[in-house]
């Protein structure tokens, strides 16, 4: 699943650097506002004095909207991770529904898995214990019970439930 | 550690524990960092002390803010204070008795960085009084002027220190000043402990998720 590893690992990049964004700003803003009070406490109120606080309104405008706009991006982070989770949950419903339907046996089950998964013949005998001769021809009742002429349209099946 | 491993196949009890948010993970880092420098380090009163203060006062406050606004392991809601619970959560680790997971800090955790987070505020906010609020670049450029010759940036500096009333109060603000630093220095450590104690009894490493790594 490599897509969603990246969209995850954009979103925890951007909410590292809006949160960097957040601290700088408030530190910044607490160092101008302190200045501009001691200049107003040197010189009095002026025009300098005005210009002061509007960049000091500026500031924390923007701490805040930073601040909102971190907290939109973990909650993003956090409902893509749960809405993978739940498509995972419910994929895995839908193979198993239509394995029981085909009236698969245990063993055809865990051929038909590993297959779905992209493991070739060897690789699924190794898994198993078994002989290639005895997976291919398990794979074989498989097609037939899905009623399928081979592996790329058997996968089709259930990508075609995904899309829709 | 004699854990019975039946103990550790227990999944915690359904809760999944916390992933600090970015926010939460850099400004405990930068605190850190602040304190360990400002505490042990450089000079009381010099301009870098009194920047480092006022970037922790700035620090706190977002994080405080975040304590209502943030994610649900970083609000206040997830680990209010509760001493008798902090109490009973230390007795079952004195019994070696494996912790429950908590979403958030844990009792004793969450008593912690509330005591913490007061004494950052009482350091940070008396030496305010302490500097009669002059910032780091006042005290900087004052500094520079004293070190050129010109010793009128500490005539300055007198009425500020007088506005505080009699020096008998001035005292008073920076004894409170060192002892609430001390505290903090004593209590990180501390914290420091509780950490390694809690990560050995929950088998997890807790230092991870503090540096925004997922579990071990």
């Amino acid at each position: 699943m490599k897509l969603p590893r990246f969209a995850k690992d954009a979103g925890r990049r951007q909410s590292a650097a809006l949160a960097a964004v957040v601290l700088v700003q408030a530190v910044a803003a607490l160092f101008f506002m302190g200045d501009a009070a001691a200049d107003i406490d040197l010189d009095g109120l002026g025009p300098e004095s005005a210009v002061e606080a509007l960049v000091s309104l500026a500031l924390v405008l923007g701490i805040v909207t930073s601040g909102w706009q971190l907290r939109r991006t973990l909650e993003t982070v956090q409902s893509q991770a749960q809405a993978l989770e739940v498509a995972r949950g419910a994929l895995a419903e839908v193979i198993e529904a239509q394995f029981t339907r085909w009236a698969l046996t245990p063993a055809e089950r865990d051929v038909a898995l590993f297959a779905l998964k992209g493991l070739d013949v060897a690789e699924i005998a190794t898994l198993r214990g078994a002989a290639t001769g005895t997976v291919r021809a398990q794979m074989t009742r498989v097609y037939a019970k899905a009623g399928v002429s081979g592996r790329a349209q058997f996968a089709a099946l259930f990508v075609e439930d995904l899309l829709g | 550690m004699g854990r019975a491993p039946s103990l550790k196949t227990d999944p915690a009890g359904g809760v999944k524990p916390p992933v600090w948010d970015p926010l939460v993970r850099l400004s405990h880092w930068l605190v850190a960092l602040a304190v360990l420098v400002n505490g042990l380090i450089d000079k009381p009163g010099a301009a870098l002390h009194v920047g480092l203060g006022w970037a922790v006062l700035a620090i706190v406050l977002v994080r405080l803010g975040w304590g209502f606004v943030g994610p649900a392991t970083a609000r206040f809601a997830s680990f209010p204070p509760a001493p008798f619970k902090a109490l009973s959560h230390l007795g079952g680790l004195a019994r070696r008795q494996r912790p429950r997971e908590y979403p958030s800090h844990n009792p004793a955790g969450a008593m912690m960085v509330y005591t913490l987070w007061a004494l950052l505020l009482t350091v940070t906010l008396t030496g305010l009084v302490m500097t009669g609020g002059r910032s780091p670049m006042t005290i900087a450029a004052d500094q520079a002027a004293v070190n050129s010759g010109d010793w009128s940036a500490l005539v300055k500096q007198a009425p500020a220190e007088d506005d505080e009333g009699d020096s008998d109060g001035g005292k008073i603000v920076g004894a409170i000043h060192e002892t609430a630093a001390n505290l903090l220095l004593i209590l990180a450590a501390l914290h420091v402990g509780g950490v390694v104690v809690e990560s050995r009894a929950l088998g997890r490493n807790l230092v991870r998720p503090m540096l925004g790594r997922g579990k071990a």
